[in-house]
């Protein structure tokens, strides 16, 4: 059996992770010692390492936890999983569409700048985003 | 003027294509020549399901607009459609 350190060590996470990812319902000890301490298995390090990649492939916790009991779930099946990582390319893809959105919106902004050393209340950055026009780009940028 | 219906599945998704038959049954009922499907290959037209709003599959689209994110029961789907036709008149 491991401790909460050896796991921690395993992993490459601190044990302030594991007790996180415990509370949120990802991960359980597989017994405590007498003196109350967690005792893990070998699964809890391949456990933290499929949450970890999960995390980097952009899966919220709650969606790791779906991941996580389809893969218990004798009767899951790879089509169920295969539907989960759809939606969050789906998910993926239209966020980083909103976020070329504002890029472009930035880009006018930039481009008001007439790049002079100016003094702050006249800079036509800050003065495009107190005017909302920043706003309206962005949301006129969405409709392009 | 053709009513166009986008199915938006991904493949491989044996509960989709039995819903879709569902469906397709009505666009047979309420008669093809006013009411055109196309199946899309969400994976394949990923650009365009998002540029539609589309965050989950299936879904179906109707005349370039998401109507259903999620895939309806036989009923709405017919309800809708009489709706537009009536409009298209």
């Amino acid at each position: 059996m491991l401790t909460i350190g050896k796991v921690a060590a395993r992993a490459q996470v601190s044990a302030d992770s594991i007790r996180f990812y415990e509370r949120e319902g990802l991960l359980s000890p597989a017994q405590k010692s007498e003196s109350g301490y967690r005792l893990y298995t070998e699964e809890a390090v391949r456990r933290i390492n499929f949450i970890k990649h999960a995390q980097q492939c952009g899966f919220s916790l709650s969606e790791i936890r779906e991941l996580l009991e389809l893969k218990g779930h004798d009767q899951s099946c790879c089509n169920d999983v295969y539907r989960v990582a759809v939606e969050k390319k789906l998910q993926l893809e239209s966020k980083i569409k909103a976020l070329k959105t504002m890029s472009q919106a930035l880009n006018q902004l930039i481009e008001v700048c007439s790049h002079d050393a100016k003094p702050l209340d006249e800079c036509p950055i800050l003065a495009a985003l107190e005017s909302s026009i920043a706003g309206q780009n962005a949301r006129s940028g969405a409709h392009q | 003027m053709t009513i166009k219906i986008e199915a938006f599945s991904s493949p491989g998704c044996g509960k989709c294509a039995q819903a879709k038959e569902m469906l397709k049954a009505i666009v047979e009922e309420l008669g093809r020549e006013r009411i055109s499907w196309r199946d899309v290959n969400i994976l394949e037209e990923m650009d365009y399901a998002v540029e539609l709003g589309i965050l989950s599959a299936p879904a179906i689209a109707i005349d370039g607009e998401l109507v259903f994110p999620a895939l309806p029961s036989p009923n709405r789907l017919r309800a809708e459609l009489i709706r537009r036709l009536g409009q298209a008149r």
